[in-house]
Parts: structure tokens; C-alpha cells; sequence
């Protein structure tokens, strides 16, 4: 079961946004205890924690990144970026999976072949391979 | 008229509730002022006149009521009305310029107070940049009237309106909009060596000596840039101070540059008589310019190899019938260099900006090495500079930005028309990614609906061509006139700004590989058609990436604000994503290479950002790779860290004062081609400078 947690005031306003509340300055702030109460609520059946937005604070995401890697190193963690590129403002180690990519409509979602978003899973031996390929029907 | 709940639209936008009382109290008032007796009756009539609809604008409501006292034959009272709305008009606007004036002495600094055209150089914000700022409007609102009538005669109105169309929806965006100059020049001093200043209207005649050389060139620096709203490039200017040096001290100057020179107690030798000079020259160009908005001049300079020497000055004579002295002129070049490379260790010195000019071999090693080799040695002692390399001299950067072909014009200095004088007279820029995302969305060909827009562009370049003929058949253009530019020598500029964004929306990897290399090749090829197309033996047409000082930032607000997609606040002004750290110098000088920039006519210099300066050896070898991959122009840019408590300046990127230890410290970078303190710049290109990725050496 992956926790999927939605980050607000995201500053890449995709047109189409599906989550149009979140370019808002909405919820509660995402801390340490925060983390800590969502893995006792969910228990053993967590298995990875996904980050949705967080493009204004890169480095909290990788703060957050890197404690639930030290505190529950059972959980994977992953984080989904509107950007085009990998932000050079954390340390890519911190995570087992980074999606980048703004939504562009005529290029479709993760699923359609002609998308723009790229899906990386973190290997072994620490390099990043594309993995989107995955997502597509054959 | 029936009376309804209507809504009408004030001048700012807002919706309020319609009062017929208001209409009725200014149409009394009217009738008042002119001493006109007004009854109920005739008021009603008057009213009865007006169609009003919903959502309808004060503005039109007010059109209405001048027409029906018109029509009811009261055209004492419809003046007086005519005149009020007038009068209350230049209230508005006054009140505008006063909010603007409150609004930007509360900004943090100078650059992101400016409204229309933020530029980093200003570097305070005082009383002196708030008078250049005030008439900024007024002359966009002069500059775009004075292009679309001329547009009119030429093309008709619907183009005029479809220029106004696009660019008030951002498609396109006329560059220094808030000047009536032309845009930037590189000139060529040879009428002041003859005449002085006086056919530009200066009162200075000819240099005759050093001293005589060094006060006259400031001054016919800062008088040729207050004709220009760009930079003023002077790429003699050394060749010409090694003459008067010569005249001086003997054209073997060089060779004894430790002998005194002067009688005075200090006995200055002939090195440091030279120093001072260079002293007061760069130091007087720096100062903020008082008919430049108090900004300095963009002084810019260049230095050759021996080849690039031969090639540009090898039919020169200086009157004396004397040519120039290609080995004092190669020592001056460099003792220029070290003197300025050390003086930025004393003061911030953004001026000149210079350009290294070298010629290179097939195999990409520089043909006349000494001067390879001390490019290379420049750069590790950490000096910040743009260095222009070809494979033959056809073509030279002398400004910060342009490039400019040699052998298609021929030069003669006898006529006055140097080989280094060029520039561009106007810049009209294309947001690639608003045009390419719109013709998408409608289902258009991009590169058929940008052909349109490129098409457009040159029309408008055209009509502002004619106004520019115009203004010089009047005398207004003195530059032109007394031979400082060739006007036939000068680009109309076809800017463009958010190609890399383009890209991204279709969703093209910015690397180096053939999809990119195809989406890039396809847009500036197009642009170079027309470019073609339109080019006559009156007018040229050259493309540049834009250096985007203010237009990117811009760009990205207006396209995000309008529900297109944004990747980033400010649009790159390179071939790659400034912030992908994932890219290599290799990859780096790839995206600016042959294949990239062959349409790229006007230039566009790759910033080379790296973390920390490497060796003289490192810096050949990456000489060799831009010569390689054809990279033809790029600087390497380390950020200088400048200490905000003891003013301690050092050349490396450091997170603490290594003098005082203060962790209170700023930077000197290159956003665009100014070396400038990152306080100055606007808060959006703060934000890129700390976003932005120095690569470490080793990548």
C-alpha cells in the first residue's frame, strides 16, 4: 500500500491540473510527527510513502525523504515532481522513485506512450533507470 | 430608457451597481459650467439618448453622453463635458505616476522597482533612477504609435492592429520599448581620430597625444551611448591607446616598460603612466550616467589573436600614413587584461566587457598559440571574459552579443567604415513557447503558425527601419552621419526567448540528441528563410537567442497567468536547462555547437557556469572541446564572493568571508553579459542565480 500525501501552494500550475486546490496555500503542515502519526495509523500494511507536489521546497521533501529512510527503512519512498528536471536541491539517495514531469495535455498522462513525464526508479547500485516504459499497454 | 439593476465596469476593472444619479449630477454639471440653464425636460431627453446594457464601461457611458448633448445641440455644454473628462483623465494619470513613485521607492531595490524594464545595471535606487524611471510609459505609448502609423502606410491597418494584438497578448515583445535610440553599435573611432567630437555635436577636436586620447574617448564614449540604448562597443580601442603610446614613448614602448617617464617626485615609469591611464578611463566609464537614467554606459572592448589582427586591421593606416604595431599592441592587450583582472580584486568593475577573438586550426587548436595559451592562463588566475573563436576570421563578437560577418561587406578604413562597425538597430523578440503551445492547443501546424508570426516580425522591423531613415534624414542620427556606424552594416535583430520551454511542452529531452537537434534546427531555420527573404542591400536581418535580462522572467508570469504551461520562472536564455545538474561542460558546449547554432546568426554566448576555477591546463582542454564542437562563443563563469562587512573581494564561490570570516557575504555572477552583484538583480533572477547549478570541475 503506498500513502500518497498531496503538498499545497505548488508553484508549477499545470494547465488541466487535476488538483487545482493544491496551487493554494492549503492544510496542515508536513512535519516529522506528521510522518510519524500516518505510519502508526497505517501500520505493517504501508509499504511506501509517495510525495505529490512539494516543487516549493524541494529541500523539505528531501529532509522528510531522508527520516523516513533512517526512522522506517522498511518503506519506500517516492516523490512526484512537477518539473522538467530532478531538482539539484536534494540528494536524489533519498529516494527509490522520483516522477518528473509537468501534465502537458496533448502529450497525455504516465500511461499514454507519447507522454512527457518520466517515472526513474533508483537501482542498486544507486543510478536512476527510466522505467515509464512500464506504464504503457503493449 | 428604463431604469434596471445594471452593473457597469469601472476603469480598473471593478463592477458597481449603475446609478443614474451620477450621470444625471455630471450632465447638470455640464450645463452648469457653461452657464446653461438645464431643466428636468432636457436632461431627460439627453438621458433618454444613452444604451445602456449591462457590464457596460464608465468610458462608454461618458462617449454616449457627449453624443447626446451633440445631438440635442448643446456643443457649449458637450465641450465643457470633453474638456472635465480630459482634465480628469491626466488626473489619473498623474495619480498612477505617484503610486508608481511610492511603489518604487518601497522596493528593495532598483531593478524590481522598474515597472517596464527592469535592468540589473542600475546599481542604486535614487532619486536619479526614479527620473528615468517616471517616463518609461510615456515612451512605450510614443514608440508603439509612432510604429503603428508607419505600419499603417506600409502594410494597412489590420497589420498595425494585429502587431498591437500580439504583443499585448505576448506572443511577441519589443525590446527597450522605453527608449527612442537605436539598439547597440559597434563602432569604429576613426572619424573622432579625424575630426574629434564635433560632428556629433561634442566640442572636442581631433586626439593628438596619450593624454588628449584618454580624456577624449570617455567623452565620446558616454556622448556615441546617449545615442544608443544599448551597449557601445570601441573594439580599437586598444589598438588606437598603443598608437598613442608609441607617439609617446617610442613604438617599442613595450620592451622597457620599467624606464621612467615622468619628472615629477613620484617618477612614474612608462608601465605605470599606461596603468593610470587605464585607471581613469575604466573607472570614469563605470560611474552612473546621468542621460542614461543613471546607469552606466555598456562599454565593451575586444582583443585578438595575431590572425584575427591581420584579418580586421591589416588595411589600416592611422592618418600619419603609420600602420598598426602588431607586438606592442599584443603586450598592451595583455597587461590590459592582468591590470583590469586585479583591479576587480579592489572595486566591482562591470565595464568593459571584453571578448577574446581566436582563430582556430581543423583540429581545434588555436593557430597562434601564445595567445591560446594565455586565454587559457586569463581564465584560471579567474578573469571573467567572453572569448569568440572560429575557424577562419569571417566573422567576429565584438559586442557582448553580436556577431557580425566580415568578408561579405569588405571595409575600408579610408571611407570610414571599419570592419568592426556593426550592430543592431532594433530587437523584436518571439516567445516561442506561447506561440508553439497556442498553435497545439488550435490544432496548427507550430511551425506554420510561427511562420505568421516570423512574418510579422519582419514587417514591423521594416516599418521601424523607415522611421529610423526618417529620423536620420533629419539629422537626428549624428552616428550614422559622421561615419561612427554604417547603417547598411546594421541588423535588424529577430529575437527569441523560450525555445528550451518549447521543447519541453513537446516533450523533447534537453541533451544532446536528434529530436532536440530537429525541433531547434526546424524553428531557427524558419526564422533564417525570412530572414533571407526579407534581407535587400538596404536592410539585414540577423536571430539571437536574447540575453533574457527581464524579458523571461516576464514571459513566464504572463504565459503561467494565462494557462500555459510554465516549467520554470524565467525562460532560459541558453540551449539547455540552466538548472539540470545532470548535464555535463561536455554536453554544455554540445548544446551550443555547430549543428545548434548555425542558424543562430546574431550569436548567443553559452555561460559556462562552473563551481570553482580549474587549472590553465583544464581550460585548453575545454578551449579545444568549444572549438570542437563549435561552441563559437562562451564565457566561464565562477561567481566572485564579495564580503558585505570588511568589502573584501574574492575571485572564488565561497560561503564565508575568508578576510573577516563573516558569513554576511554577496555574489558577483554573470546572469546575462553584465558582471554584476546578485543584490542588484530582480528578485526573479535572484531567485535563478540560487537556483542555478555551478558544475564541479571534475564533470
Amino acid at each position: 500500500m503506498t500513502l500518497a500525501i498531496n503538498i499545497s501552494n505548488c508553484p508549477c500550475h499545470c494547465p488541466g491540473c487535476h488538483s487545482h486546490y493544491l496551487w493554494e496555500d492549503v492544510g496542515l503542515p508536513l512535519t516529522t510527527t506528521a510522518i510519524d502519526d500516518f505510519v502508526e495509523k497505517y501500520g505493517t500494511n504501508l509499504t511506501c510513502i509517495s510525495f505529490m507536489g512539494g516543487d516549493n521546497d524541494p529541500r523539505g521533501v528531501d529532509h522528510l525523504a531522508e527520516y523516513i529512510h533512517e526512522e522506517y527503512p522498511q518503506l519506500s519512498v517516492a516523490w512526484y515532481s512537477g518539473r522538467t528536471v530532478i531538482s539539484a536541491l536534494i540528494n536524489k539517495q533519498n529516494f527509490d522513485y522520483i516522477k518528473i514531469g509537468p501534465f502537458i495535455k496533448h502529450l497525455g498522462p504516465l500511461k499514454n506512450p507519447t507522454t512527457n513525464q518520466r517515472l526513474y526508479r533508483r537501482t542498486e547500485e544507486g543510478d536512476f533507470e527510466d522505467i515509464t516504459s512500464r506504464f504503457w499497454k503493449k | 430608457m428604463e431604469i434596471k439593476n445594471f452593473t457597469i465596469t469601472k476603469r480598473d476593472g471593478s463592477q458597481a451597481q449603475f446609478s443614474l444619479d451620477k450621470i444625471m449630477n455630471a450632465i447638470v454639471k455640464a450645463f452648469d459650467s457653461v452657464n446653461e440653464p438645464a431643466d428636468l425636460g432636457t436632461i431627460s431627453k439627453i438621458i433618454s439618448h444613452l444604451d445602456i446594457q449591462d457590464d457596460i464601461t464608465v468610458e462608454n457611458i461618458q462617449n454616449q453622453v457627449e453624443e447626446a448633448l451633440m445631438r440635442e445641440g448643446f456643443y457649449h455644454v458637450a465641450k465643457s463635458f470633453i474638456l472635465y473628462r480630459q482634465t480628469h483623465t491626466e488626473d489619473r494619470d498623474t495619480l498612477e505616476k505617484m503610486r508608481f513613485l511610492s511603489e518604487y521607492t518601497d522596493s528593495v531595490n532598483a531593478a524590481t522597482g522598474s515597472k517596464y524594464d527592469a535592468n540589473a545595471n542600475v546599481e542604486h535606487k535614487n532619486i536619479a533612477t526614479l527620473i528615468g524611471e517616471l517616463p518609461k510609459s510615456n515612451f512605450i505609448r510614443l514608440n508603439r504609435r509612432l510604429l503603428t502609423d508607419r505600419i499603417k502606410k506600409m502594410y494597412g491597418k489590420e497589420l498595425a492592429d494585429e502587431y498591437i494584438k500580439k504583443l499585448t497578448n505576448h506572443f511577441i515583445y519589443k525590446n527597450d520599448e522605453t527608449s527612442l535610440a537605436n539598439y547597440c553599435a559597434s563602432i569604429t573611432m576613426y572619424p573622432w581620430l579625424i575630426g574629434g567630437t564635433v560632428a556629433i555635436g561634442g566640442n572636442s577636436t581631433a586626439p593628438t597625444n596619450l593624454k588628449s586620447f584618454a580624456g577624449g574617448f570617455v567623452n565620446m564614449v558616454f556622448m556615441v551611448s546617449s545615442m544608443l540604448s544599448g551597449a557601445c562597443a570601441t573594439p580599437e580601442f586598444l589598438m588606437y591607446m598603443n598608437y598613442f603610446i608609441g607617439l609617446e614613448y617610442g613604438k617599442d614602448y613595450w620592451q622597457h616598460p620599467e624606464q621612467q617617464a615622468d619628472l615629477s617626485l613620484k617618477k612614474r615609469t612608462i608601465d605605470k603612466v599606461i596603468t593610470d591611464y587605464f585607471e581613469q578611463i575604466v573607472y570614469t566609464l563605470n560611474q552612473p550616467t546621468g542621460a542614461r537614467n543613471y546607469q552606466a554606459v555598456f562599454w565593451n572592448i575586444a582583443y585578438y589573436d595575431r590572425y584575427y589582427f591581420e584579418s580586421i586591421f591589416g588595411d589600416f593606416y592611422f592618418p600619419d600614413g603609420s600602420k598598426p604595431d602588431w607586438d606592442g599592441l599584443s603586450w598592451l592587450q595583455k597587461r590590459f587584461m592582468k591590470w583590469f583582472n586585479k583591479e576587480r580584486t579592489k572595486t566591482l568593475l562591470t565595464f568593459p566587457v571584453e571578448t577574446m577573438a581566436l582563430l582556430t586550426d581543423e583540429n581545434g587548436n588555436c593557430k597562434d598559440p601564445e595567445w591560446g595559451q594565455f586565454t587559457a592562463e586569463m581564465y584560471s588566475e579567474g578573469h571573467s571574459f567572453f572569448t569568440y573563436m572560429s575557424n577562419n576570421a569571417d566573422s567576429l563578437s565584438s559586442c557582448c552579443r553580436l556577431r557580425n560577418e566580415i568578408t561579405d561587406n569588405g571595409f575600408s578604413y579610408t571611407l570610414g567604415a571599419g570592419g568592426v562597425s556593426t550592430g543592431s538597430k532594433s530587437v523584436l523578440t518571439i516567445n516561442l513557447n506561447r506561440c508553439i503551445q497556442f498553435a497545439v492547443n488550435h490544432e496548427l501546424n507550430y511551425l506554420d503558425y510561427l511562420g505568421t508570426i516570423i512574418d510579422l516580425c519582419h514587417k514591423v522591423q521594416l516599418a521601424y527601419n523607415e522611421n529610423l531613415k526618417e529620423l536620420q534624414q533629419h539629422g537626428m542620427l549624428p552616428l550614422f552621419d559622421a561615419g561612427y556606424i554604417n547603417i547598411g552594416r546594421q541588423y535588424l535583430t529577430i529575437g527569441i526567448n523560450g525555445l528550451v520551454e518549447a521543447a519541453e511542452f513537446m516533450g523533447l529531452k534537453i541533451t544532446p540528441n536528434d529530436d532536440y537537434l530537429h525541433f531547434v534546427q526546424g524553428i531557427l531555420g524558419l526564422i533564417e528563410q525570412y530572414n533571407k527573404k526579407y534581407r535587400t542591400k538596404d536592410v539585414m536581418f540577423n536571430c539571437e537567442m536574447i540575453p533574457a535580462e527581464n524579458v523571461g522572467v516576464k514571459h513566464a508570469k504572463w504565459d503561467r497567468e494565462d494557462g500555459y504551461v510554465v516549467p520554470r520562472d524565467c525562460y532560459n536564455s541558453y540551449f539547455y536547462v540552466v538548472e539540470d545538474d545532470s548535464l555535463s561542460v561536455i554536453d554544455k558546449f554540445k548544446l551550443h555547437g555547430a549543428p545548434y547554432i548555425e542558424h543562430l546568426t546574431g550569436g548567443s554566448a553559452l555561460h559556462m557556469n562552473l563551481e570553482e576555477h580549474l587549472s590553465k591546463e583544464q581550460y585548453m582542454k575545454l578551449l579545444k572541446v568549444a572549438a570542437q564542437e563549435g561552441c563559437n562563443y562562451f564565457t566561464f563563469n565562477i561567481p566572485n564572493t564579495v564580503c558585505n562587512d570588511c568589502g573584501h573581494i574574492d575571485k572564488r564561490y565561497l560561503k564565508e568571508c575568508p578576510h573577516c570570516h563573516s558569513k554576511n557575504v554577496d555574489y558577483m555572477t554573470r546572469i546575462i553579459g553584465y558582471l554584476k552583484r546578485v543584490s542588484n538583480f530582480s528578485q526573479a533572477r535572484q531567485e535563478e542565480a540560487a537556483r542555478r547549478y555551478y558544475a564541479m570541475a571534475d564533470k
